[in-house]
């Protein structure tokens, strides 16, 4: 056994396919971050609110106003600096660092790509996506054309994962048996030309859409490991993340997983890619053609393997931790984030708070929309851990206002996958008494039928 | 190898569609004619509801002008008649807070209330004021004309008195800025009817889609919580009886508040259930849309407990006393359950409908969770 891990670290591969990936990542998260500027969400999200959400543990990441935009430069600067392999570790680290600073700064926004972009960006720290094609070979004057497969490995294990847990989470007898909710989605994409009218329409269609997605998801890492099946499976993927960006707002996450399968090629893809690249920046590789730079043997570091190890080792268990709860997990969402649980619910809410004032024997309810911004209030009303955040929130504000002795009570209705709504939050729970953590959060009414 | 495998899947998946499908009780086939329902809206409902409120604005105008000729009692109790029917009038407007009507902030500039006494007194003696202003929405509509009408311990005293010309003006101002607005506003549905009624997609702004979301902000702002929850004190934890629609002619042992809200819940029913301003036909509506996705509700239709809902509001606000004023001073519990029974319906507008229709916010990207 223990030969065999040693062979297997030991064993090298090209390192082309991590040049492409480094490229394609970096002008993907560029892109990402661009747009997310130009759509005046930096704004909208990070600087209008007066109060924001913060991940359970995370409550001491310091809100920084419009110091934020430094944040998106740095985010930006270091994607450019990552595309070109120059001064690659600074540039991932300090990608990871800023990145995940933004997502920590507001919870309300929580994409499982996202997350998926910081647990990607932190793997690539201990990757050597710069050994060859990349700047930093001019510099150091070596590259390394071969490096240990595990490298290449861990990328391609990392994307294994996410889709098969997207896809054990899709096994729920809602998405099975009802075809919900893409039953609630399709037919209101009627607008969509062509297909809006017609197969959009179709109970078959959410039915085949829903199988066809837990099985695209659970059986497509194997399909693109297996040579022989990796072209289809390939333009599988494109077919699947192209459809889904046409009927959902999912943003760049298509193109990131597009761009991301194209790991699973060979050596030989790759360096096709490489050449082109190379025909385009022609002019300019050969001002640096003088320099001569040496092929030097890349050597793995024992203290990143472990590091890895345990990092793999994470991210197996996360995904499983909604397993000490019981319930619909879907309903109380404890244990649903980090867990790649992607489009699988449609959840409404409506939540609003009472204030009681326990001297005066008096009560009053809060208008929200004092507080949050309207994406906020959404987010906020049928989740949970954002209901009892805010309701600590509002007794902080009302102690500041004077009240002394008050107790804060949810009437909160909750609908998931088109049931009739229900009640959310026990209304007769002080939510001031009660902290978060990862105890079993029993104020939470158990979802009817 | 590949191939049989997605024949495989393919039929299975197919199998099991069949096997299932019909006992669902969503069974969705978007077949809806969006586009009648939207013409139904614009020629049955906004646009007779706009041209009443024109007829009834041009009547105040008429009236406004003998009172500035002749400010005895008799001119004023007409004005105070045109200046109730308008207001009544503007019940079945305020909901449509669509195209130039929320460009020029019409809603608040007709109906922000309590209005700001200071202001509008600063307003007459200074004559230096821009009614496009937000400073000023809370010295101008029905609210302020409220306070010059019914504001004052002797009225004919102050419009004959030394600053006589200078209130006289600024009534004729605010009456003439709402005529104004108005008639902009219904230029501009005539010329964009077209547009309306083809915007029929499932964005955040097509026609269909802002109309909805706004007959559910209006009910929860406008009607639940301006008319009945910040007067109740829901929001303040004890009663604000000065913050009830029409707070001067209240005083005065009228019932107008009730009457406006009355008037107001008739609008939202009317307009849910697709009925004609002027009389009781029935076109495309909210409820039929419903019914169309066919979406249940413990058994009954979702349109029917809906309407249900608004029933029992109906009832609760007609329970109360004529005088809202007297209801909060002399027995405010019965306003707050009356709060109750109008905030039920919120829950199922915001969650239930919204859900059925799935009506899309396209806000930020998402991947559903």
């Amino acid at each position: 056994m223990t030969t065999r891990v040693k062979q297997y670290i030991n064993s090298y591969t090209d390192s082309s396919p991590l040049a492409v990936f480094r490229i394609g990542f970096g002008l993907m998260m560029l892109f990402s971050i661009v747009r997310f500027w130009n759509k005046g969400w930096i704004e909208k999200i990070y600087i209008e609110p007066s109060f924001h959400f913060k991940y359970y543990g995370f409550e001491w990441i310091n809100s920084i106003g419009e110091g934020v935009y430094i944040l998106f430069i740095l985010c930006a600067l270091s994607a450019c600096f990552i595309t070109l392999g120059f001064k690659y570790r600074p540039a991932i680290i300090t990608f990871f660092l800023s990145f995940t600073y933004i997502e920590l700064l507001e919870k309300t926004v929580y994409l499982n790509h996202y997350y998926f972009i910081c647990v990607l960006s932190f793997l690539l720290i201990f990757l050597p996506l710069n050994s060859s094609f990349s700047l930093d070979n001019f510099i150091s004057k070596t590259k390394s054309i071969s490096v240990p497969r595990w490298t290449i490995d861990s990328i391609k294990l990392m994307l294994c994962i996410v889709y098969i847990y997207a896809g054990l989470a899709k096994i729920n007898s809602d998405w099975l048996i009802e075809a919900l909710p893409l039953k609630i989605w399709l037919p209101s994409k009627y607008d969509i030309p062509l297909i809006g009218e017609t197969l959009m329409q179709e109970n078959w269609v959410h039915f085949a859409m829903s199988w066809g997605g837990m099985l695209y998801d659970l059986l497509i890492p194997f399909l693109l490991l297996y040579k022989r099946t990796r072209t289809f499976a390939f333009l599988l993927v494109v077919f699947f993340h192209v459809f889904t960006r046409v009927l959902f707002p999912i943003g760049v996450f298509p193109y990131i997983m597009i761009i991301s399968a194209l790991i699973f090629f060979d050596a030989q893809f790759h360096k096709w890619i490489i050449n082109i690249l190379k025909i385009i920046i022609d002019p300019i590789s050969k001002k640096l053609s003088h320099i001569n730079i040496q092929n030097v043997k890349f050597n793995s570091n024992k203290k990143i393997i472990w590091v890895l190890t345990i990092f793999f080792i994470l991210q197996l268990t996360i995904p499983l931790r909604h397993l000490s709860y019981n319930g619909n997990i879907m309903w109380h969402e404890q244990g649903y984030r980090f867990s790649w649980r992607v489009m699988l619910m449609e959840k409404l809410g409506y939540t609003t708070f009472k204030i009681v004032d326990k001297d005066k024997n008096q009560f009053f309810y809060v208008q929200n929309e004092d507080f949050l911004t309207s994406y906020q209030e959404k987010q906020m009303s049928f989740q949970p851990d954002f209901i009892l955040e805010y309701a600590h929130f509002l007794g902080k504000n009302f102690k500041n206002q004077g009240y002394d002795d008050i107790a804060i009570y949810a009437d909160s209705y909750v609908s998931l996958n088109g049931r009739r709504n229900q009640r959310y939050i026990d209304p007769e729970i002080d939510l001031l008494e009660i902290k978060d953590s990862f105890e079993n959060k029993k104020w939470i009414l158990p979802l009817k039928k | 190898m590949i191939k049989k495998v997605i024949t495989l899947f393919t039929v299975a998946t197919m199998f099991f569609s069949c096997g299932s499908g019909k006992e669902s009780l969503n069974d969705y086939n978007d077949g809806f004619n969006r586009a009648s329902l939207l013409q139904n809206i614009a020629d049955n409902i906004i646009l007779p509801s706009y041209n009443n409120l024109n007829q009834k604005l041009e009547a105040l105008e008429v009236s406004t002008n003998n009172f500035t000729n002749f400010a005895n009692q008799n001119n004023l109790e007409q004005l105070r008649l045109d200046w109730l029917n308008a207001y009544l009038s503007w019940q079945n407007v305020e909901m449509f807070d669509i195209g130039m009507a929320e460009e020029i902030d019409f809603r608040r500039k007709m109906n922000a209330y309590p209005c700001n006494v200071t202001r509008i007194s600063l307003n007459i003696s200074s004559e230096d004021y821009d009614l496009n202003s937000s400073n000023h929405y809370s010295a101008q509509g029905f609210p302020t004309l409220d306070y010059l009408l019914n504001g004052f311990t002797d009225p004919i005293q102050v419009y004959n008195g030394p600053e006589s010309s200078k209130h006289l003006n600024y009534l004729n101002n605010l009456v003439q800025d709402m005529l104004t607005n108005t008639n902009n506003i219904i230029n501009e549905w005539n010329s964009n009817r077209e547009p309306f009624i083809t915007s029929t997609e499932n964005t955040a702004t097509s026609s269909l889609n802002k109309l909805t979301n706004d007959f559910i902000f209006y009910y929860e702002k406008g009607f639940r919580a301006n008319k009945i929850g910040i007067p109740a004190g829901v929001f303040s934890g004890s009663p604000l009886p000065q913050n009830i629609e029409a707070y001067y002619h209240n005083l005065n042992n009228n019932n107008t508040s009730k009457i406006l809200a009355l008037e107001a819940l008739t609008a939202i029913m009317k307009f849910f259930s697709g009925i004609y301003f002027d009389n009781t036909s029935e076109g495309n509506s909210l409820k039929n849309y419903l019914n169309h996705l066919n979406a249940l509700e413990d058994g009954d239709t979702l349109s029917n407990v809906i309407i249900t809902t608004f029933n029992s509001a109906e009832t609760a606000i007609n329970d109360l006393d004529d005088n809202l004023m007297n209801q909060i001073n002399n027995n405010n519990y019965q306003l707050l359950v009356t709060y109750d029974k109008v905030q039920a319906a919120v829950p199922l507008l915001k969650i239930d409908m919204i859900g059925s229709l799935n009506i899309d916010v396209d806000y930020i990207d998402a991947d559903g969770d």
